[in-house]
């Protein structure tokens, strides 16, 4: 328990939930076992934990014991959010889950932030909450086995006009490739956003909403190459469109490719899946790339290196919110190493996934990143051969260092002599260090480094 | 094969570039597998070539990479991992590179230096302790010159960048001015203004007669810059020009020499009242431009007399101007006499501290600072950190006014008033690490949160003076 510590009561919990809905989900999540990451201020006046959510990555949660204060990255428009008042519960209840610790990061990040409020926020509405009523647990309804027909019926309904309008939708879209090929790239480049627009809005009609993205990303993936490499990456990028949409035609059911061009599926999906590839391990976060995206969605991802094993495996933890939902806290600190469960989405070579569990490591102890790909032109070449629509592909690069051609473009060569040219410009440090090995993605031709090892210890290399 | 395919892709680009139908150019080991339909054909080929490129072909550099020389290490380490995360947020949060360049000093005052991942200078970030001067000649050279670490001699030259050869240059000036005149004399032919300009402010160091003929000659510099500060350094040595005299002789005019007291003993000098705008603005300008020793002349005192009858605090900015003068011109005894009058005065303007603050010694400053913070309220933590210089250790800082300042403003509304943020900032630089301690336990105990961001310089200090591992 915090030194010191500042003390709450489940009266000011119940007087803080906004509504008795809220204070019900609060009490499900009111247990250490839901939590990782719990910690305290050392004066007592600080707590926050991480709360598994929807997403792939936790939820953040953070609280002012003294003034009620408090901050949650999950997107509820409720205030406090059933986490928070999760959080404030634990602590009333179970104080001794809180260990001292530093004051992570983000909790200093967030206290720099925020604006002081005059006591306690005021209860939004007077609806009558009861916390005695929300610890009751809710008896389990029998379900009527006709209704359960029904539902099913219309569940596989839905599912076969999806899979309809997908099949119009990709049809649509080859059709509009021909005619950018008919009409040649060159105009394409030159008005590749609006024609990209105008069929993702297609695409969205036609319920391939993640294709559509990918497509209104397109133009801004394609200038940003230098003029002479657009042509050729075009080619790759609509290519690998092909490729999509006819390995969904021949196999409608397939979840990666449904994935690709419809949507994801949901968290207890994949939990539930007992096929899905489940890693337990040491991971370290290698980098977290937050993009706003055309269509008004946020996409923040976070990229993990797992630290067992005797070759590089990766995992990419994906989550989207609404960029009107402002900015969202960063959900891990870029190093970190912790150690957890991870489950990936099925999958050719998994790598989209899901944070299942996680416990931090004292700070001291540091583990090593794994061997690197001894060749990586071969290492990149096998995923393109068995996900021939990937767009990025992680590698861990072996023993190399940066480079400049004539006209001041960056490569990374490896010792052996391969070089491979890098999205940007990177940061000036890591131009004057051997990179012992470095952690990238391979993207439209270029490689965008993530961190690296040097003689100089961990660098982080991007953003 | 691969060859083959890839040469044949190359006429199919150009089709699709411009537009039309590719097929009939495909590589022949494709030909069955575009079918006969001509649209789904261009799909196919399309596919397939955008797999074969995207999967074997890699870009090739258009002529011979080059790297940049490795970073050179430091001669103070790293700072240890756990502060780093605070540094991080420290040195991003800073406002201007005068506040990176605060932090880099004070870490390097503790014994460490910046990793390079969170902070390198840029290759014009001058007024940095002297242990990046590595960092900065590496910053200012693309091709990375690694120093040798050798003696500085006409030969070894060119194994040094300009920061580090000043450096040096310093350095043996201190040990035999003459040794180091007679190389800068060979070397100032061969090189521009700007290094001409670093080259004589090094010989600033172990200042002497014997470097009279030098700065003589250098009076005929084609660099105006270069010809001021040679005047400048022979002004300190007590040599006017003509020019020189006549300034100073329109200067004297400003002023006088009075008498005050019941027995009309004490002398002071005291400016003439002026009445128009143009007044003040020519009396500044002959101020800037001017010689100490030759207004002193022309006031018929000596300069340490001059000096020494000046009274400040009538006039800030003429205080200023006559600050600089000194800076420039004037002898270190002067310089003395006039810090020594700034820090023992209650109206001693840090704006008149500044101007005189590159001629000081590191004591000199503190005890400046000290001055500044004895004497002044709002404000004074930051121009205290101004004139310091790094780590200077203060050990009362609760007891000023300054601090009175801030902590009524956070315990009145449990948060630092937008004026106190960059007072609090500056506390944790000119702190010593006790005082450091006293100021965060008197805050939080009037409600600001231990872990509040705006006590990250106070809670790096402590860090610092544990070893890091606080």
């Amino acid at each position: 328990m915090c030194r010191g510590a500042m003390a709450i009561d489940l009266a000011t919990v119940e007087r803080l939930a906004p509504d008795q809905s809220a204070l019900k989900a609060a009490a499900g999540l009111a247990k250490p076992g839901k939590w990782s990451g719990l910690g305290g201020a050392a004066d007592g006046r600080l707590i926050w934990g991480e709360c598994a959510g929807s997403g792939a990555n936790p939820y953040r949660v953070v609280a002012d014991l003294e003034d009620h204060g408090n901050k949650c990255s999950c997107p509820s428009r409720k205030f406090p959010c059933k986490h928070v008042l999760a959080l404030f519960w634990l602590s009333a209840t179970a104080g001794a889950a809180f260990p001292v610790a530093d004051v992570p990061e983000w909790v200093g990040d967030w206290l720099g932030r925020r604006r002081k409020i005059g006591g306690a926020p005021a209860p939004v509405a007077a609806a009558p909450k009861d916390i005695a009523t929300a610890e009751q647990a809710t008896p389990a309804t029998v379900e009527d086995p006709r209704a359960a027909e029904r539902r099913e019926a219309a569940t596989a309904r839905r599912a076969e006009d999806t899979d309809r309008a997908i099949a119009e939708a990709l049809d649509a879209l080859e059709q509009w490739i021909g005619d950018q090929l008919r009409l040649g790239l060159a105009a394409f480049l030159d008005d590749a956003t609006a024609r990209c627009r105008r069929i993702a809005a297609r695409l969205v009609d036609g319920k391939a909403s993640t294709l559509a993205g990918r497509i209104d990303e397109l133009p801004s993936r394609l200038l940003a190459l230098p003029a002479g490499d657009r042509t050729r990456s075009a080619v790759v990028e609509l290519g690998r469109l092909v490729c999509l949409a006819r390995a969904w035609r021949s196999d409608p059911r397939d979840p990666e490719l449904r994935r690709a061009i419809g949507s994801a599926e949901s968290r207890e999906a994949v939990l539930a899946d007992p096929d899905a590839i489940r890693v337990t391990t040491l991971w370290e976060v290698l980098a977290e790339q937050v993009q706003t995206r055309r269509d008004g969605l946020v996409a923040q991802t976070t990229w993990l290196l797992a630290l067992g094993g005797d070759t590089p495996r990766f995992a990419m933890l994906v989550d989207y919110f609404p960029a009107s939902a402002g900015r969202r806290g960063s959900v891990f600190a870029p190093g970190e190493q912790f150690a957890g469960e991870v489950v990936f989405y099925p999958s050719r070579t998994p790598l989209r996934a899901l944070l299942a569990s996680r416990e931090p490591l004292p700070v001291d102890e540091r583990h090593a990143w794994p061997a690197a790909d001894d060749d990586i032109t071969v290492a990149l070449a096998a995923v393109q051969l068995a996900e021939p629509w990937r767009l990025d592909t992680p590698v861990l690069l072996p023993a190399g260092r940066i480079g400049f051609d004539p006209a001041g473009k960056a490569w990374w060569r490896a010792g052996t002599g391969t070089a491979l040219p890098l999205a940007g410009t990177p940061a000036a440090a890591i131009a004057g260090m051997r990179l012992d090995s470095a952690a990238a993605l391979w993207s439209t031709g270029r490689l965008e480094l993530l961190a690296a090892q040097t003689g100089w210890g961990r660098i982080d290399a991007h953003g | 094969m691969a060859e083959a395919i890839l040469d044949a892709i190359g006429p199919a680009l150009v089709r699709w570039t411009m537009g039309g139908a590719a097929a009939p150019l495909a590589p022949a080991a494709w030909a069955t597998a575009l079918g006969t339909d001509p649209a789904d054909a261009e799909l196919r080929l399309l596919a397939l070539s955008g797999h074969f490129l995207g999967s074997f072909v890699v870009p090739m550099a258009s002529g011979a990479l080059v790297d940049r020389a490795d970073l050179p290490r430091l001669a103070l380490p790293t700072v240890p991992a756990r502060p780093r995360p605070l540094l991080r947020r420290l040195l991003n949060g800073a406002q201007s590179g005068r506040q990176r360049q605060v932090i880099a000093a004070f870490v390097a005052a503790r014994g460490w230096t910046l990793h390079p991942a969170d902070w390198l200078p840029g290759a014009n970030d001058d007024a940095l302790p002297d242990v990046y001067a590595p960092w900065l000649d590496w910053a200012a050279s693309d091709a990375g010159r690694q120093a040798s670490g050798g003696a500085l001699t006409a030969e070894s030259w060119d194994d040094f960048g300009p920061a580090a050869r000043a450096l040096l240059l310093v350095e043996m000036r201190r040990r035999d001015p003459a040794a180091a005149r007679e190389l800068i004399a060979a070397r100032l032919a061969g090189t521009d203004a700007e290094g001409r300009l670093r080259l004589v402010l090094a010989l600033a160091t172990g200042l002497g007669s014997d470097d009279r003929p030098l700065f003589e000659a250098l009076a005929a510099d084609r660099a105006p810059r270069v010809k001021a500060q040679a005047a400048a350094l022979l002004a300190r040595l007590g040599v006017g020009g003509d020019d020189a005299t006549e300034a100073a002789a329109e200067l004297a005019g400003y002023f006088d020499v009075q008498t005050k007291g019941l027995l009309r003993r004490t002398r002071v000098v005291v400016a003439q009242p002026l009445k128009t705008a143009a007044q003040v603005q020519r009396r500044a300008q002959l101020l800037q431009g001017g010689d100490f020793a030759a207004l002193a002349a022309a006031l018929a005192l000596a300069p340490v007399d001059l000096a020494t009858l000046w009274v400040f605090g009538s006039n800030a900015a003429l205080d200023a101007g006559f600050a600089g003068l000194a800076e420039r011109s004037a002898g270190d005894d002067v310089v003395d006499i006039l810090c020594t009058a700034l820090a023992g005065t209650a109206a001693g303007d840090p704006v008149v501290m500044q101007a005189l603050r590159p001629r000081l010694a590191p004591a000199q400053c503190r005890a400046l600072a000290a001055a500044v913070l004895r004497t002044r309220g709002a404000g004074a933590l930051t121009a205290a950190l101004d004139i310091a210089g790094p780590d200077p250790r203060f050990d009362d800082l609760v007891g000023t006014t300054a601090f009175a300042e801030i902590h009524k403003a956070v315990a009145d509304s449990e948060r630092p008033t937008p004026a106190a943020i960059p007072e609090l900032w500056a506390l944790g630089w000119l702190a010593s690490p006790a005082a450091a301690r006293a100021v965060r336990d008197r805050l939080v105990a009037a409600g600001l949160a231990a872990a509040d961001p705006r006590l990250d310089s106070i809670r790096l200090n402590i860090m610092l003076d544990e070893g890091g591992s606080s």
